[in-house]
C-alpha cells in the first residue's frame, strides 16, 4: 500500500460516495479524481511523506487497506432518527476541566520518581559528529542517564543534516539539572558545507549535498494543447508567485511521559494519534505493539505536527529504560521550530493567458519548494480553477533545515495563493470583477464544489458591490480594499475505527474508542452522536478516548476525525439500544422493534405515553452491561467540501502595516455535528491564515543556516487586537452526511488578504507574508 | 519584583515596539534579586527553602533560586493547572495574578515573590462552581485545544478586577500579551466582554476597526 496510487485507488473503493443519488456520486468522482491526475510525482510523494494521506500512519494504512466496507444498513443511517442532538449547539463537556486547569495534558503528568530529559542538538545546519563525551554530563548533580543518538561509526548516521538534528540525549532528577547536564555534554562536530537558500540551490550555486541533487524534478503534468491556449489569448501574464515556510508553533510543546513496567512501555504522548504513537513506538523499539501502551488525555494543538511520534518519543522510551525509572522529555520552543515540521515554501512562475471574454485559456507554470533536508513540498496548481490547455512542472528543493510536516490543509494555502493572486491579475486584463471572473473560471457546481453560489451569496453579504477597481484613490494614507478566494478539502471518513458502547443496569452509558481530541472536540462529539442515537442528553453519556486500550481509531488529522468516528459511534449505540429493547419490550408487551428511544426515555413507536423512562429500561438490564461495538461503515459520510472567503484590509501606505478589518467565510462540512464548536474551527481557520499572511515567517540566518527567530517573541503571531470582525456562514448538507472542517477554514484567508491589499494599494505583492517592509518596497518600485 | 504583564506600555506588541525602536525601556525588568548598590548578595546555586503564598496556602519549597515561579508550582508542587508554552514571557500561557497584577510566572523568579500573595488558575473556582469568566470561556466555546486558556483566563480575571466595566479596547488591550495557536480570540473576547457587564454583540475587530490607529499593529524587528 505504499504506491500513492495504490491508496488512492484504495480510497476511490472505500465507496465514500456510496448511498447517494448517481449525479452525486458521479461529481464527486470527477470532482476527488481530477486534482489526483493533476498531481506530479513530487506532489503526491509531498503528500504521501507528508500524511495528507490525511494524518494516517503507515499502519493505519494497512489496517485501512481493506478496500470495500459494505455499505451501512439504513436502519442505523442519518436519517433513521430524528436528530435531536446532532447539529445543535453543544458546549465542550471537558470546558470545565480545561479552563480550570484540570485537564493533564502530556505536559502536566507526573509519575512518582519521575526524571527530566533533555536533548542535545546539532548547532550547524551540516556537520559530521566527530565524537561524543558524556563524562561532562555525569559529573553534574542530579544526573541519572545518558545516551548517544546516532552510530558514529556510520557515515551516514554520523552526519546531521539540519540545525536541531538529535545528537544526543540526558535524564536527571530535575528540568534544570537536565539542563545543565545537556550542557556538558561535549560534542565535536567537523561542519560541512550547508544548502541554505532555495535560490542558490536551484542557480546550481550550493554545495552539492543531498543525494543524488539537491533538486529533484518530479514529472510534468500536460493537458490540451497549451501553444493553442496562448494563441487564444487575447492578454498574457509572466509572474512569479511564492510563500514561505511557517512552523506550526503548537503551544503545548511535543514529548512524552515514558514508565516501564519489565517489557512493557506506557507512553504518555502529546499525539494526534494515539494508535499510530503506539505503533511508532513499537516498531522503534522493536518491541511488540501488545507492550505498549499510549495515552493521550489532552493534547495542546497538533496542527498536523503530532501526525508522526519524533524522535524525542523513541530517546524518552531508551532513557527511561536506560534509567530505570519514568522519564519526561518536553520540547522546548526553540526544539519545536526546528525540528517539530514546519509548512514548506512554494514558488510559481506562471504564464498564462486569458481571452478576451475572460476564459483562462493558458497555464504554463514551473513550481518549486522546500521542505527540508529531503522532504518534498507539493502543493496544487493551479488550484480548483479549470484551465484546458496546462503544463505544470515542479521541482523538490532540498536545503539544511528541519524536515516538513503536514500542517493544516497541507499544500492547498500555497496551491491558494500562487493561484488567486494570479486570477486578480487576469481579471485586470480583462477588465473583469473578481467574483464574476473567478465563475467563468470554475468547475461546475456540484454538492462538492458550491463556489459559485458561495460567491454570490457572499459578494452580496459582504457588500461587494461597493468594492472599488484595483487602487484605492481615496486622499490620505490609509488605502482601504476587499480581496476574494476559494477552497476545497478532501476529508471524509474510513476505518477502521471501532467504537465500543456500554450501557449499565444504572443507566449510564459509555461511549470508547482509541480517538483522541486535538482541540476540537472530539470528547464532545462522541457524547452528542451516542446521545442523538439512545434519545439522550450529552451529559448522560460518558465518552472515553486517547488511550490504546479502548480500540483501532485514526489520527486527527486531514479533517476525517468526525467523519471517522462518528458512523462507528452510532451503530455502536443504536446495536445497543437493539438489545436494551430486547430486554425491555417483553414489560411493555410489545414487539423490540416497535420501540424507539426518544426524549430520555423508552417507549412504543408514536406512542409516547406507553413507555419507560431511561433508567426504569436499563434496570433491566441485569448485572451483565449490554454492550457493542461497531466500526465505520459507508453511506454515513461523503468527502470533499467547498469554502470561499472575503476579506477587507487597510494598508497603511506611510508604514506599510495592514490591518484586516473583516472576513466573511462561507463552509461547508457535510452534516454538522456540533454547531458551535465547527464554528471555532472556522475562527481557528481564518486567524490561522491570517497569521501566514501577515505575521509569522521562519526566518534563516542567510550565512549560517541557523533560524534567527525560533521563539515566539520574534516569530510574530496574531494577538486579539489583530484579529478582525470575522463572520462565519457554514452550510449544513445533512444529506452529505459527515465530512470534517479543520482544514478548509484555513485555505483561502491569506490569498483573500494578500488580495485585498493588492485592491487597496494598487500594486501586487506576489509573496508572502505581506510584511510592512515588502508593502513599501513594492509600493516604491510603482513609484 | 515579578515581570509584570499589566504595567502602562507592557503589552506583547508594545514590548517589541520598544525593543524594536533600540531598548528596553525601564522598568520592564526589574533589578535582579541580590543585586544592591554594595555589590552582590548571592543565593545559591544550590536549593534554598522558598516559601510562597499560592491560592491561599503557603507552600514550602527547597530549590534553587534560578527555577522560575511557573516550574516552582507545575513540578515541585502539581500545580499544572497554567502552562509553559514559550519559556519566554511571549505566549502568556503561564499567566497568574501576584498581589492583584497580571505576571508571566515562566519570567518571574520563585524567590523574588514570597510574601506575595500568588493566585494560579487551580485555585480560581471554588469547588465544582467556576469562575465567571471560567463560565464564560465554557458557554462561548473561548477554547480550543485548551493548552493556551489557562493563562487568558487569569489574563481576563486580572483585567475585569481592574475594569469591570472594561471597554473592547480595554479588553483587546489587556489580552494581547496572551496568544492562542487554534485561534480563539473572537470568542475569548466575547467571553470576557460578556462578564464585563457590557454584553458582547459583536466580534472582536467590530467596534475599532477605524479607532485604533493602524501603527499599532504588531512590528516586525
Amino acid at each position: 500500500m505504499a504506491n500513492p496510487s495504490d491508496r488512492a485507488a484504495a480510497r476511490e473503493g472505500a465507496g465514500e460516495s456510496e448511498g447517494r443519488s448517481p449525479d452525486q456520486r458521479g461529481s464527486e468522482r470527477a470532482e476527488a479524481s481530477e486534482p489526483r491526475e493533476r498531481r506530479t510525482p513530487a506532489e503526491r510523494r509531498a503528500r504521501e511523506g507528508a500524511g495528507e494521506s490525511e494524518g494516517r500512519s503507515p499502519s493505519d494504512q494497512q489496517r485501512g487497506g481493506a478496500p470495500q466496507a459494505p455499505p451501512v444498513d439504513p436502519k442505523y443511517n442519518w436519517s433513521s432518527t430524528p436528530k435531536t442532538v446532532v447539529g445543535t449547539r453543544v458546549k465542550r463537556l471537558d470546558g470545565p476541566d480545561k479552563v480550570s486547569g484540570r485537564a493533564k495534558y502530556t505536559f502536566d503528568v507526573t509519575r512518582p520518581g519521575m526524571l527530566y530529559a533533555r536533548v542535545v542538538r546539532s548547532p550547524y545546519p551540516h556537520a559530521r559528529v566527530v565524537s561524543v563525551d558524556l563524562s561532562g554530563a555525569e559529573r553534574v548533580p542530579g544526573f541519572k542517564t545518558a545516551l548517544v543518538h546516532r552510530d558514529l561509526k556510520d557515515p551516514k548516521t554520523a552526519v546531521v543534516m539540519y540545525q536541531g538534528d538529535e545528537v544526543a540525549a540526558v535524564a536527571a532528577d530535575t528540568e534544570e539539572h537536565a539542563i545543565d547536564a545537556a550542557r556538558a555534554v561535549k560534542v565535536e562536530y567537523e561542519v560541512l558545507p550547508a544548502v541554505i537558500s532555495v535560490d542558490s540551490a536551484l542557480a546550481g550555486r550550493a554545495p552539492e549535498v543531498f543525494t543524488p541533487a539537491n533538486v529533484r524534478a518530479g514529472r510534468t503534468d500536460e493537458a490540451g494543447d497549451l501553444a493553442a491556449g496562448f494563441q487564444a489569448a487575447a492578454f498574457t501574464i509572466d509572474e512569479t508567485y511564492s510563500t514561505h515556510v511557517i512552523t506550526h508553533v503548537c503551544m503545548e510543546s511535543h514529548g512524552t511521559v515514558s514508565e516501564w513496567d519489565g517489557d512493557k512501555l506506557t507512553a504518555w504522548v502529546s499525539t494526534q494519534g494515539v494508535n499510530s504513537a503506539r505503533d511508532n513506538l513499537a516498531s522503534g523499539l522493536g518491541i511488540p505493539q501488545t507492550n505498549v501502551r499510549v495515552i493521550c488525555q489532552y493534547m495542546g494543538g497538533g496542527f498536523g505536527s503530532k501526525l508522526q511520534l519524533g524522535p524525542e518519543g523513541l530517546i524518552c522510551a531508551r532513557l527511561a529504560k536506560q534509567a530505570g525509572a519514568p522519564v519526561k522529555l518536553m520540547l522546548d520552543r526553540k526544539e519545536e521550530h526546528l525540528v517539530t515540521g514546519n509548512r514548506p515554501s512554494s514558488a510559481a512562475h506562471v504564464k498564462a493567458g486569458v481571452s478576451a471574454d475572460g476564459i483562462i485559456t493558458a497555464f504554463d507554470a514551473e513550481s518549486w519548494g522546500t521542505g527540508g533536508a529531503g522532504a518534498a513540498a507539493g502543493f496544487p496548481l493551479p488550484y480548483i480553477y479549470q484551465v484546458a490547455n496546462r503544463r505544470r512542472a515542479h521541482k523538490d528543493v532540498f536545503i539544511n533545515t528541519g524536515l516538513q510536516r503536514p500542517m493544516r490543509a497541507p499544500g492547498h494555502p500555497q496551491g491558494s495563493f500562487n493561484t488567486e493572486i494570479m486570477m486578480d491579475e487576469l481579471a485586470d486584463k480583462v477588465k473583469m470583477d473578481p467574483v464574476e471572473f473567478r465563475i467563468k473560471n470554475l468547475p461546475p457546481e456540484a454538492p462538492n464544489a458550491m463556489w459559485r453560489s458561495y460567491l454570490r451569496e457572499g459578494a452580496e453579504a459582504f457588500g461587494w458591490s461597493k468594492r472599488h477597481a484595483t487602487g484605492d484613490t481615496t486622499p490620505g494614507s490609509i488605502k482601504t480594499g476587499m480581496g476574494v478566494a476559494i477552497c476545497t478539502w478532501g476529508g471524509g471518513g474510513r476505518g477502521p475505527s471501532v467504537a465500543h458502547c456500554e450501557i449499565g443496569s444504572d443507566g449510564s452509558v459509555i461511549m470508547r474508542l482509541g480517538s483522541q481530541d486535538i482541540g476540537t472536540g472530539q470528547r464532545t462529539l462522541v457524547a452528542m452522536v451516542t446521545a442523538d442515537a439512545l434519545g439522550l442528553q450529552p451529559s448522560q453519556v460518558t465518552p472515553e478516548i486517547g488511550d490504546t486500550q479502548y480500540g483501532v481509531s485514526g489520527g486527527s488529522g486531514g479533517s476525517t476525525t468526525a467523519a471517522s468516528t462518528s458512523p462507528g459511534i452510532r451503530i455502536a449505540a443504536l446495536k445497543a439500544l437493539e438489545a436494551l429493547n430486547e430486554k425491555v419490550a417483553p414489560a411493555l408487551g410489545v414487539a423490540a422493534d416497535a420501540l424507539v428511544a426518544r426524549g430520555g426515555r423508552i417507549h412504543v413507536k408514536d406512542t409516547p405515553s406507553k413507555g419507560l423512562s431511561w433508567a426504569e429500561a436499563c434496570k433491566r438490564i441485569g448485572p451483565q452491561p449490554i454492550t457493542a461495538d461497531a466500526d465505520w461503515q459507508p453511506g454515513m459520510t461523503s468527502a470533499t467540501t467547498s469554502g470561499v472567503q472575503f476579506a477587507e484590509a487597510k494598508v497603511d501606505i506611510k508604514t506599510g502595516i495592514v490591518r484586516v478589518t473583516r472576513v466573511l467565510a462561507i463552509q461547508d462540512c457535510g452534516l454538522v455535528v456540533n454547531q458551535l464548536t465547527a464554528e471555532s474551527q472556522c475562527y481557528g481557520g481564518v486567524i490561522g491564515s491570517l497569521n501566514f499572511a501577515l505575521y509569522e515567517d521562519r526566518i534563516l540566518d542567510r550565512r549560517t543556516g541557523q533560524m534567527v527567530n525560533p521563539n515566539m517573541e520574534w516569530y510574530l503571531l496574531a494577538g486579539m487586537s489583530d484579529v478582525p470582525q470575522i463572520d462565519i456562514r457554514l452550510k449544513n448538507m445533512a444529506e452529505r452526511g459527515v465530512i470534517g472542517i479543520g482544514e478548509p477554514p484555513t485555505v483561502p484567508t491569506a490569498a483573500a488578504v494578500a488580495l485585498a491589499v493588492r485592491n487597496a494599494i494598487g500594486v501586487t505583492v506576489r509573496s508572502l507574508p505581506l510584511t510592512p517592509a515588502k508593502i513599501l518596497q513594492t509600493l516604491s518600485q510603482k513609484a | 519584583m515579578p515581570r509584570r504583564k499589566d504595567e502602562p506600555g507592557f503589552s506583547r506588541r508594545s514590548f517589541l515596539k520598544t525593543v524594536g525602536a533600540g531598548g528596553v525601556a525601564a522598568g520592564v525588568f526589574a533589578k535582579a534579586p541580590g543585586v544592591d548598590a554594595q555589590g552582590v548578595n548571592a543565593v545559591g546555586p544550590g536549593p534554598v527553602p522558598v516559601t510562597l503564598n499560592v491560592n491561599g496556602k503557603l507552600l514550602r519549597l527547597e530549590i534553587e533560586p534560578r527555577v522560575t515561579l511557573l516550574d516552582a508550582l507545575r513540578m515541585r508542587a502539581d500545580l499544572t493547572g497554567n502552562k509553559r508554552g514559550c519559556d519566554r514571557g511571549a505566549c502568556g500561557a503561564c499567566t497568574m495574578i501576584v498581589d492583584g497584577r497580571t505576571v508571566y510566572a515562566c519570567s518571574t523568579l520563585a524567590i523574588d515573590v514570597q510574601g506575595k500573595k500568588i493566585r494560579t488558575v487551580d485555585g480560581l473556582a471554588s469547588g465544582a462552581t467556576l469562575h465567571p469568566v471560567q463560565q464564560a470561556f465554557c458557554d462561548k466555546d473561548a477554547l480550543m485545544c485548551g493548552f493556551c486558556t489557562p493563562g487568558f483566563v487569569m489574563a481576563s480575571v486580572g483585567l475585569l478586577e481592574k475594569h469591570p466595566n472594561a471597554t473592547p479596547e480595554q479588553i483587546k488591550k489587556g489580552l494581547d500579551g496572551n496568544i492562542c495557536r487554534c485561534g480563539t480570540f473572537s470568542r475569548v473576547f466575547e467571553a470576557v466582554a460578556s462578564v464585563s457587564g457590557r454584553g458582547a454583540r459583536t466580534s472582536a475587530g467590530e467596534l475599532d476597526a477605524d479607532a485604533t490607529p493602524l501603527n499599532e499593529g504588531v512590528q516586525r524587528g
